[in-house]
């Protein structure tokens, strides 16, 4: 083992890791001022190209400076005499993380993109308090952050494990899964079209907000309208129709890939860890005992094509309720990687058990809100103001009563409910078929409702809360529900098991 | 190990929720509900008497009446279904868990197990102080949708609830070591 390394003296980054600080700040900037930047890019031949690069130079100089500042001011060292990892940072304000050598759970290295291309790694230290990432060197050369690693463990296995045990235990994770690329594809092409659609209208309305505020006639919105008009119309559709379904489909793709590159499941002792991005590398660990609820979503393409996206619910503590609802995602796994991963976190495979249906009111009920009141509402209003043609209106409201029928009658037949012993399962959705899974112990309160016009015909609700969200089941038979809330009741109170 | 047994369990047998005899809220209570409600009844009608004084020819007498006549009956009818759901309102304390059930038009039941309690608070309005009553707030770790609170009880049957509750769910250490409580199972706070 290289000792030649003293690391009770404070000890810089690497040198070439001045560009990876310089890369996040540039990023982080450029983010920040993405709106003008474009607006700048458009407007290129009308700028004064001497200030533009002036200001562009300015800018990148200052970044510079700044990074090495940063590089200048991080010093890390292991202080013997305390038994502590020390980080020193801050430019202006002056930070110093302590970290008690005892303490660390486990040392990860890892690499973004940009650390990649420069040849460096990022050392991540990990203690048992609280979920994140305690402390970190973002440079460090590979030979260093492995004797340092080793020195850092070596430290806390000391401590722990003079206990009898002469086993080295591998601290390097025992087990684990990489989510392939061309997963990540079949996700990117199958899914958040909602959300890519509402990013690219954020995307549309910043960009015209910011060039309307600046009052140019970069993009003659008439010139457009003009070119479009000459179109049949059906052309015209097609054109707009499918400009943004491409659109949806390149962002989305993009996002997921920039978003879940390299997706690494690690199992360790205590934890998960997961890891994943290109240009920024994160890491979360998931504590199997803080699971509370666990939501796996596919719909009929992703069916076909074997791959499934996971969302774990975890408790977290306290004061920090609100961040359990949103869930960590693992986008892209098969079959076989979805059983892997639920029985890291429930230690076997769910079973479905008993299934439960929702009652034929359910539907009625969701087509009269969803279908027919709509219909009304668009035909009243019609016949008020007049706004379209009577022939257009039968149209349109026949494609929406054929699409919402389509929509209506699967989230009804994907409605299900599911009790075994060990876990309750909730499947639902139209297209998006989501099946959520918590297990019984973790239940903190249970609530029942009926409406009163239900009582004739023995309808009725139940809700489940767990520390990591709500599970419900509606417009079901009542005494079935009734039945089932006393079962839980019985399982929740006749044990202790620990919910976290 | 001798005194073990795994017996199936028949459904059927388990201790069955709805049929527990409900505690009624304490009578007094309605006072409370009628005092705010009243206050409330009270604000809207110095605001209609206000606008029909000062702009008295924004509508027509006639109309004037009419939506006078409107409110008295919305202000009777909110007395009423305040009397209506004050009735529906009931409690238990179980061994095991708290039961509470409201709800006129939706009929709830919430169910908390004494085992899941984070914690338990004492509150004391204005009002309730002067009529020594209180209210008992459960709270559990599955957020502010899953918390319990059962008002209307008298203050001293609050105070032995939430000692009892408090003791449910930080019991007296026996012999044997108690295994690592990972909620932080707080001190009762009490709130005025």
């Amino acid at each position: 083992m290289n000792k030649s390394v003293d690391f009770s003296q404070p000890q810089r980054q690497s040198l070439p890791g001045i560009l990876v600080l310089f890369a996040n700040s540039l990023q982080k900037t450029v983010r920040a001022l993405w709106p003008i930047l474009l607006i700048w890019l458009v407007k290129f031949d009308s700028l004064n190209k001497l200030v533009f690069f002036a200001v562009v130079a300015g800018v990148m100089i200052f970044i510079g400076i700044i990074s090495y500042l940063q590089y200048h001011y991080f010093t890390f060292h292991i202080d013997n005499e305390n038994q502590e990892f020390v980080i020193q940072k801050g430019i202006i304000n002056k930070t110093r993380i302590t970290i008690q050598l005892h303490k660390i759970q486990q040392v990860n290295i890892n690499q973004s993109l940009i650390q990649r291309l420069v040849g460096v790694y990022k050392l991540e230290i990990d203690t048992a308090g609280s979920d994140k990432k305690e402390a970190s060197i973002s440079a460090i050369s590979h030979t260093l952050a492995t004797i340092l690693k080793e020195r850092l463990i070596n430290h806390s296995q000391q401590e722990s494990f003079e206990i009898g045990e002469t086993v080295i235990v591998d601290v390097v994770s025992t087990s684990f899964i990489k989510i392939r690329l061309i997963s990540l594809v079949k996700i990117g092409f199958t899914s958040n079209y909602i959300k890519s659609l509402a990013l690219i209208f954020v995307f549309f309305t910043t960009i015209l907000d910011n060039l309307q505020q600046l009052n140019s006639h970069v993009i003659d919105e008439d010139k457009v309208t003009d070119y479009l008009d000459t179109l049949p119309i059906i052309t015209f559709f097609l054109v707009v129709v499918g400009f943004f379904v491409g659109l949806i489909l390149v962002v989305n793709l993009i996002r997921t890939i920039l978003k879940y590159f390299d997706f690494t499941i690690q199992k360790n002792k205590h934890s998960i860890l997961l890891s994943y991005g290109l240009l920024a590398t994160k890491n979360k660990l998931l504590n199997p005992n803080k699971v509370q609820k666990v939501k796996l979503t596919q719909n009929f393409f992703q069916k076909k094509l074997d791959v499934l996206t996971i969302g774990v619910n975890q408790a977290s503590s306290d004061a920090e309720i609100a961040n359990a609802k949103d869930p960590i995602e693992v986008p892209g796994c098969s079959m076989g990687e979805r059983d892997f991963i639920l029985k890291l976190l429930f230690s076997q495979l769910p079973q479905k058990g008993t299934q439960y249906l929702p009652n034929w009111r359910k539907l009625a009920l969701n087509s009269f809100f969803i279908l027919v009141l709509p219909v009304l509402i668009f035909i009243g209003m019609n016949y008020i103001l007049h706004f379209i043609l009577w022939n257009d209106l039968i149209i349109y409201a026949s494609i929406f009563t054929v699409f919402a029928t389509i929509m209506l009658w699967f989230s009804f037949k994907n409605y299900r409910f599911f009790v075994s012993e060990d876990f309750i399962i909730k499947q639902n959705g139209a297209w998006d078929i989501d099946t959520t899974i918590i297990e019984p112990y973790k239940i903190q309160a249970i609530k029942t409702q009926q409406f009163f016009w239900q009582k004739a015909t023995n309808i009725g609700s139940v809700t489940l809360s767990t520390a990591g969200g709500n599970i419900d089941f509606t417009t079901g038979n009542y005494s079935e529900i009734k039945e089932l809330v006393n079962y839980w009741l019985y399982q929740l109170e006749s044990t202790n098991k620990n919910w976290m | 190990m001798q005194n073990f047994t795994n017996e199936t369990i028949d459904i059927n047998e388990l201790p069955n929720f709805e049929e527990v005899q409900l505690n009624q809220l304490q009578s007094k209570y309605f006072n409370v509900i009628a005092i705010n409600l009243s206050l409330f009844n009270f604000f809207i009608l110095i605001l209609f008497f206000g606008i029909s004084f000062f702009k008295s020819d924004l509508f027509s007498n006639r109309v004037w009446m009419i939506m006078g006549a409107f409110i008295g009956a919305m202000i009777f009818l909110s007395f009423f279904l305040a009397k209506l759901s004050f009735n529906k309102k009931g409690y238990a304390f179980r061994t095991h868990d708290a039961i509470f059930k409201e709800g006129l038009i939706s009929e709830t039941t919430a169910i908390i197990p004494f085992n899941r309690v984070q914690h338990v608070a004492l509150h004391q309005g204005f009002i309730s102080r002067k009529l020594g009553l209180a209210s008992i707030e459960l709270f559990t770790a599955g957020g502010s949708s899953s918390d319990l609170k059962i008002p209307g009880i008298l203050l001293e049957d609050a105070q032995k609830i939430k000692n009892l509750v408090s003791q449910k769910i930080n019991p007296p250490k026996k012999d044997e070591p108690i295994e690592l409580q990972p909620n932080e199972l707080t001190v009762t706070e009490e709130h005025e």
